[in-house]
């Protein structure tokens, strides 16, 4: 079985859950894939919380979720060291990020200082308690959910940590016909429940090396670097994408080429990913805001004006 | 990535091709306005890109320059190599001077170091802009088009002369405009700038332009449609000379020879036809007066002898004793006299007119029944006549002035003659023994002296300019005329007996039948020579005119025994000389008109044929080429079946593909992919091909992956699409 139909039995596997939310569930796996982060960024209760739990079933991962609030500590992230009285020493506890898979729930709820240790253990894929370091097991992969920032009592999360995300995703409304579905299925048992796994936590790890391997031509890779340029250049933007920007567009891409069941990566990949690598990575400045102008909405339009190579670079 | 503005190389190379432009720019300013220190010029100018190419800040390059200016006014205005105290107060006070003129709008008190700090200025100017050009716009081209134009207009409309400074500036601009057009097509693709790579470029760049120069060098070049426009404009604004001659006038046989000067344009209507064994200089008449603007007849000089048909005539010039050669004249134009060659015996016409030769201008008139005729076909019996050479070594200045009377309306000369032709001429005879030596030096002086042959712009005389003073000493370019005009005027000088002779070339061999050629004479056969007086000897042939061959037969009858053993030289020198000369006569007639000659024949004989059907063929290429979406692709198929597969040629059919589908009306928006373009396509044309063919394109582009693409097969798929496209 190749990389394409084990990764498509996976959503396969999830859309059993959620329904008519593909693109997002394929979203997930790529930057899963791509050892990389998502930002969920919706309202409650649109599934985003099944979709989690319906993907580390499928690849039997461990699931934690962490629901942030104001009062979270630091120490319930990452887990604290409790004096034993009996043996007379520290034990550590480790906390819920000692998973594989992890729902960060309502992330701008929390404090910077709780929003940091979280985003310090995503980058690292480690935690150091009282000075000892802990690798967290492999695959390690957040997802990370937050409020419309317009919402009261939000700490938004700073650019520098934004840009630890590989993709945001807006996961949106179900159409009437897909919502009716939904009720369909929730008259009987919760679907969720039933959900078995289709790969091993072994094969996920193989598939991350698999990504690696895929083709970003020199064409390919010239085109995210001018997207990236065009976003720094454009008037109504204050802080374009930065370099671990390109890196993530060009990674999200190999992962969603391996999906697609491509060796290579085609500009139609770069264009896809674009949106989701892009949204969260470009500051507007405040004439957008005036403007009603959206990240999406730039991304969209460098996208258009922006060359798509179709010859090899000549002369190279 | 680096830019190709960064390679340092590179730019020095435009930036030394940009000097040379600028040099271009200054020469013709310096040449017009007689300035001096051109070399200081061109060094600020050279200084001033060195410093834009290097980077150099301003606060450095400003004052550096300022201080060159004032050194170059304080060097050129007082002599002083350094800013010595005198010099520091000379430009005080100049700059003073200056100050106050302008500061109470006195513009005439500003001195001329002011007008040279504002040309300073000026370049200055031209070197930043230039600078901004070809470091920021990578473009030159408007310069270049400007340098072209300014060039040109100069050329016409001053004395400056820019025919190699528009050659220089043609290659340097060339140069230029491909180095930067490499640059920016670099930039545009970004593509790395490697000097490998460039040379790539550059290499077949510099070959390109080298091969086209020399080849327009080598090319015959076609005389200029339109004449000179300044002094076509000067003849219609009236401002030219005043007699007939002054003007822009067409070539051909005239009379009224007074005013001489101005400039000619061709006019190749046939005058006759000659049926000859060898080509022959058809003297019509000669002139004696020398006016200083031109050339008039003694009047009332009454002498004519009539001679009848067949009747052996007398000329100044005796024949030949050998057998005599016929020469048959077809006239296409009507003249009351003939034509006649170098040692005409007789003549033979159908109608049996009188031939009335005026001893004055040697012209025979033709009449029948005492009424002027004007002959259609005549022979002439002739033979050359052939001088000896011992005869003409003996030619001594005693014998000059024992000549009689009648010989001295040859040697009239008008009193304004300035005294420096004279001089001149003196000076060119200076080592010539003989009379016959000092003729043939004159002749030659101009071919050896830097004259130019040329029937454009050529000035008329003021009234208190000689038209021979003109030519020898400020224009030194002119036709016939001014050649054969400025000979007898000096040998008249030097008290040699001497004529200016009008008549025809032997025109343009156009046919050979066995020993007779024929040549076709037209009105840019017109022309003026020279025959001198050699005491002793007669009348001679003389040709001064560069690009002519008219030659009188020499005989080399040197008794060598009676040479002089210890002047062996003075023996084989004419005789060195001599065969030489015939030879290239001689070389000059066999070959006839060379294949070029025939070449611009062709070329202005059928030029509206020509133009015509060079409009016609560019409106038809226009055409195709507007519809070249419906015709490219049988053209396409058949060419892409020929060369068989390959990835590479799959590729490129694609990419052919592509510019077919986008002249076919269905284009690429630039952010489009390919995959969605090909369903667009496959839409738009109800097929599925555009998404295979694209599929396996992307496979080999991006994918690098060319071994599994199978074009035999694509290519069914790949001329159904083109062959869509044509409709």
């Amino acid at each position: 079985m190749n990389a394409k139909e084990r990764l498509e039995q996976v959503i396969d596997n999830i859309e059993k859950v959620i329904i008519g939310k593909r693109n997002i569930a394929e979203l997930s796996i790529v930057a899963m894939l791509s050892h990389g982060h998502v930002l969920l960024e919706d309202v409650p209760g649109v599934g985003k919380t099944m979709l989690v739990r319906a993907l580390a079933k499928s690849v039997g991962a461990d699931f934690k979720r962490i629901q942030f609030t104001p009062d979270l500590l630091p120490s319930d992230v990452v887990g604290v060291s409790i004096y034993n009285p009996k043996d007379m020493e520290f034990h550590f506890r480790p906390g819920p990020i000692m998973g594989n898979i992890i729902l960060a729930d309502e992330i701008n709820r929390t404090s910077p200082k709780t929003q940091s240790s979280l985003l310090e253990a995503m980058e690292e894929a480690s935690v150091t308690i009282d000075g000892v370091t802990m690798q967290i097991p492999k695959p390690f992969f957040v997802m990370a959910t937050q409020n419309p920032i317009e919402y009261e009592g939000t700490y938004p999360l700073p650019e520098a940590q934004l840009d630890r995300f590989l993709l945001k995703i807006k996961m949106g409304y179900p159409t009437p016909k897909e919502e009716m579905e939904v009720l369909n299925r929730a008259r009987s048992a919760a679907p969720i429940e039933e959900l078995t796994s289709v790969i091993s936590l072994n094969d996920l790890l193989e598939l991350q090396e698999q990504v690696k391997t895929i083709k970003v031509d020199e064409t390919i890779r010239s085109y995210i670097v001018d997207l990236s340029r065009q976003t720094r250049q454009d008037s109504y933007v204050y802080l374009g994408v930065s370099p671990r920007g390109s890196i993530a567009l060009m990674k999200a891409s190999q992962a969603y080429a391996l999906l697609k069941g491509r060796d290579y990566v085609t500009p139609d990949d770069v264009q896809y990913l674009a949106k989701f690598v892009f949204g969260h990575r470009i500051m507007l400045r405040s004439e957008a805001r005036y403007d009603g102008i959206t990240a999406e909405e730039i991304t969209e339009r460098i996208l258009a004006k922006t060359r798509v190579p179709v010859q090899r670079l000549v002369g190279q | 990535m680096t830019s190709i503005r960064k390679n340092k190389l590179f730019m020095a190379v435009l930036y030394v091709l940009v000097f040379f432009m600028l040099a271009e720019w200054l020469t013709p300013v310096i040449v017009l306005t007689e300035t001096g220190h051109k070399a200081l010029f061109l060094i600020f100018i050279a200084v001033g890109l060195l410093m834009a190419f290097l980077r150099v800040p301003w606060w450095f390059s400003g004052p550096i320059k300022i201080l060159y200016i004032l050194w170059f006014i304080v060097y050129v205005y007082t002599g002083n190599l350094l800013f010595t105290g005198e010099a520091i107060s000379f430009l005080r006070n100049d700059f003073g001077m200056n100050f106050s003129a302008l500061t109470t709008q006195n513009w005439a008190q500003t001195t001329d170091v002011f007008r040279t700090v504002l040309f300073f200025i000026l370049l200055w100017m031209a070197i930043y802009l230039i600078h901004y050009w070809v470091s920021f716009r990578l473009s030159i081209f408007l310069f270049y088009l400007l340098t072209v134009v300014f060039i040109a207009v100069l050329d016409t409309f001053s004395p400056y002369s820019g025919e190699t400074a528009i050659i220089r500036i043609m290659v340097i601009g060339l140069l230029l405009a491909g180095l930067l057009h490499l640059a920016r097509w670099m930039e545009g693709h970004r593509i790395l700038e490697r000097t490998d790579k460039m040379a790539m470029f550059a290499v077949p760049l510099v070959l390109l332009v080298a091969v086209s120069t020399a080849i327009a060098l080598y090319l015959p070049k076609a005389e200029p449609i339109w004449p000179d426009p300044v002094p076509f404009i000067t003849s219609f604004s009236g401002q030219g000379g005043v007699g007939s001659g002054g003007n822009v006038g067409r070539i051909g046989y005239g009379v009224d020879d007074s005013r001489l000067g101005g400039s000619f344009i061709g006019d190749d209507t046939p005058v006759f036809r000659a049926e000859v064994p060898e080509g022959q200089y058809w003297k019509v008449e000669s002139k004696d007066i020398y006016t200083t603007k031109g050339w008039e007849l003694t009047e009332n000089l009454g002498d004519s002898i009539v001679y009848g048909n067949n009747e052996t005539v007398d000329t100044d010039f005796i024949s030949a004793e050998e057998e005599l050669e016929t020469a048959l004249l077809s006239m296409e134009q009507d003249f009351p006299f003939v034509l006649y060659p170098y040692g005409t015996k007789s003549f033979s016409m159908d109608e049996s007119p009188n031939y009335q030769y005026n001893t004055a201008d040697q012209r025979f008139e033709t009449y029948q029944n005492g009424q002027e005729f004007e002959p259609e076909t005549y022979e002439i019996f002739f033979n050359e006549p052939s001088y000896s050479l011992t005869a003409l070594r003996e030619t001594s200045e005693e014998d000059l002035a024992e000549l009689s009377s009648e010989y001295d309306r040859f040697l009239q000369l008008p009193e304004e003659l300035p005294q420096r032709v004279r001089d001149l001429a003196v000076e060119i005879t200076n080592n010539s023994d003989t009379v016959y030596d000092k003729t043939r030096a004159i002749e030659r002086y101009f071919s050896t002296s830097g004259f130019e042959y040329s029937q454009s712009d050529i000035p008329v005389p003021e009234a208190d300019q000689d038209y021979v003073d003109q030519f020898l000493f400020e224009t030194k370019r002119g036709y016939c005329d001014n050649f054969s005009t400025a000979m007898v005027v000096m040998l008249r000088s030097l008290d040699i007996p001497a004529r200016w002779v009008k008549g025809f070339n032997e025109g343009e061999l156009i046919n050979s039948e066995g020993d007779t050629d024929i040549y076709q004479v037209t009105n840019n056969n017109a022309h003026s020579w020279v025959e001198a007086y050699m005491p002793g000897v007669g009348w001679m042939l003389f040709e001064p005119t560069i690009g002519f061959t008219g030659a009188s037969s020499i005989d080399f009858d040197l008794e060598l025994d009676a040479a002089d053993p210890e002047q062996p030289d003075q023996l084989e020198q004419p005789i060195a000389e001599e065969p030489e000369d015939t030879g290239e006569e001689e070389a000059a007639v066999a070959s006839g008109p060379s294949f070029w000659d025939r070449f611009s024949d062709f070329i202005a004989a059928n030029r509206w044929k020509l133009i015509w059907a060079m409009v016609g063929g560019a409106i038809l290429a226009a055409v195709l080429f507007k519809i070249r979406h419906r015709w490219m692709p049988k053209l396409l198929v058949s060419y892409y079946r020929m060369r068989g597969g390959g990835t590479e040629r799959f590729e490129k059919a694609y990419l052919r593909l592509l510019k077919q589908l986008e002249l076919y009306g269905i284009s690429r928006k630039p952010g489009q992919t390919l995959k969605s373009y090909a369903a667009y396509i496959d839409s738009f044309f109800g097929t599925r091909e555009m998404s295979e063919l694209t599929e396996a394109y992307e496979r080999t582009v991006y994918g690098g992956d060319g071994e599994s693409v199978d074009w035999p097969e694509l290519r069914e798929s790949w001329e159904n699409l083109i062959n869509r496209t044509s409709g």
